[in-house]
């Protein structure tokens, strides 16, 4: 019976049961009997909430998309001299952070892939060691990603309210300090998350962390559609002007669609390890820790769909990214 | 939260194969017998309620448009008005061409750039009319004006909407919102040519 090991995603489990060591049984055969111990008890596998496992190659298609998605975002940031801003600069630090997160993801599973069934050719520590690193990747990934968001929403926010002053707040130098401090506190939490994992407390932390940036992501958009909402009505008090509900409307779908994404696309993984944490043993909250994969996936959504609600929406990065495919297919 | 004793304990036993594949064990084994609800309850009951909270979310939000009804809604469809409500919501929820951070705009989109111009004036114009206790009449004349300018002379609205650049750029970054505008002061509306001789003077 093995141990539990709570890296992300990833276990590194030495099974002293080697009868299904032989091929990739981890993606065939899920009720192996040294997984769960009530199996053996109870002998029906019926009533049990065992393990969704994805394949590889869904991690490779969405890693290999948010790739593509993301690198076009920072090629299109870097070839415009126009889009050398600080809101420019926070969105291509979150499209790294999404780069990072898939690849480290894809390689993973790679991994996983082609170690299962031939661990005898690996040395232990040599697996334990790729499992820690992908684990830290994960978790920085992650939390740069949660990071960056917050960044963003924070500058949006300066933008509209201090308008007059956003020069002075935002200046080369402060945004530069600003995401270079981002991604050192986030390699660092990454490291000591998976390095002191087996305490309780790092894992909550990722559940607090979550849940302070998406409080603040919260309010900050509520303040700035309640200004919109300010601004549109002054606009429609003026005389002569007739009211367009349409496109308020098109502005409250926006922010929903924007924040739908991010809690939708969090909140699972988030309350996995709440669950995890709080009640293990509870058949319920095991059935939902079984999901865990699932979890995985919706935040590799989030990395695709990023690009698409942040970058994509702007007409000036659009523009570029249309001359760069012209210029391409041109070359072509 | 990992079992790595657990793990420690089961280094010692010699034959043994490292696999490494996703799962997750548990300390006890998890009973599933007698369950009163279904055993994927929890994972249900938070997919609704996740969905049931965008929604009420996007209820919420729809809710705040709509407090802000119309009080007169004329007949003139005018395109332009259109666009300035349209832009309003757009440049705060997208900031697109944010020309507070570029100063050559060869992008031709100065319509755009007149509209959120005006934002900011009327802002500004806000803070004056606080200041001297003016009445509203200065902004439904500011407002009026600048979209009539805006529509006549583009040129106009781009040298405008220098002026946060210009002026922030400035070596004293301690200019605080009231310094900015009391430099705006002089500023007549309805003259348009005093108004881009002002705007070069500051600019200067």
């Amino acid at each position: 019976m093995a141990g539990v090991n709570m890296s992300l995603g990833t276990e590194a489990t030495i099974s002293p049961d080697h009868t299904d060591v032989t091929n990739s049984s981890w993606l065939l055969n899920r009720t192996v009997p040294e997984r769960n111990g009530s199996v053996q008890v109870t002998g029906s596998a019926v009533k049990e909430c065992t393990q969704i496992s994805i394949p590889t190659e869904v991690y490779l298609i969405l890693a290999g998309i948010s790739l593509l998605e993301n690198l076009l975002v920072i090629i299109a940031v870097i070839k415009n001299r126009n889009l050398h801003s600080p809101m420019y600069f926070f969105i291509c630090s979150l499209a790294i952070s999404d780069i990072l997160l898939s690849l480290t993801k894809a390689w993973e599973a790679v991994t996983i892939s082609v170690i299962s069934g031939k661990e005898h050719l690996f040395t232990h520590v040599l697996i334990k060691i790729l499992d820690d690193i992908y684990d830290s990747l994960l978790c920085i990934s992650f939390t740069a990603s949660v990071f960056n968001l917050a960044a963003i929403t924070t500058d949006r926010y300066i933008t509209i309210f201090h308008a007059l002053r956003y020069h002075n707040i935002m200046t080369k130098k402060r945004v530069a300090v600003i995401i270079a401090a981002i991604w050192i506190f986030c390699t660092f939490t990454g490291i000591i998350m998976i390095s002191f994992a087996k305490y309780d407390g790092i894992v909550s932390f990722f559940f607090i962390l979550f849940f302070i940036t998406l409080v603040l992501i919260l309010s900050l958009y509520i303040f700035i559609f309640l200004l919109a909402q300010v601004h549109a009505k002054q606009i429609r008090s003026l005389p002569g002007y007739r009211a367009h509900q349409r496109t308020n409307f098109k502005g409250a779908l926006r922010l929903t669609i924007l924040l739908g994404i991010f809690i939708v696309c969090w909140a699972p993984f988030s309350l996995h390890f709440t669950l995890y944490l709080f009640c293990p043993s509870n058949p319920y909250c095991a059935c939902f820790i079984c999901l865990f994969q699932v979890d995985l996936i919706f935040i590799m959504c989030h990395s695709i769909i990023d690009p698409l609600i942040y970058a994509f929406q702007n007409p000036e990065l659009c523009n570029t990214f249309k001359k760069m495919l012209c210029c391409f297919k041109r070359h072509a | 939260m990992s079992e790595a004793s657990a793990v420690a304990n089961k280094t010692t036993v010699s034959n043994s194969d490292y696999i490494w594949r996703y799962e997750y064990y548990d300390d006890e084994p998890v009973s599933f017998e007698g369950l009163k609800a279904h055993k994927y309850s929890i994972v249900i009951g938070f997919w609704v309620g996740l969905a049931v909270f965008v929604i009420f979310m996007f209820f919420i939000l729809t809710l705040l448009t709509k407090t802000g009804a119309p009080h007169q809604e004329n007949v003139d469809l005018s395109t332009k008005q259109h666009r300035t409500n349209s832009f309003a919501i757009n440049y705060i929820m997208s900031r697109s061409d944010k020309a507070f951070s570029h100063r050559e705009n060869e992008e031709p989109r100065s319509l755009f750039h007149c509209y959120v111009n005006e934002i900011v004036q009327l802002e500004r114009q806000q803070f004056v009319n606080k200041a001297h206790g003016a009445g509203n009449s200065d902004l439904t004349t500011r407002g009026r004006e600048g979209r009539s300018d805006s529509s006549d002379d583009p040129m106009n609205c781009l040298t405008k909407f220098n002026i946060p650049n210009f002026v922030s750029s400035d070596q004293s970054s301690s200019l605080t919102e009231d310094d900015l505008l009391m430099c705006e002061q002089p500023i007549i509306p309805e003259n348009k040519p005093d108004r881009l001789q002002d705007i070069h003077n500051i600019s200067d």
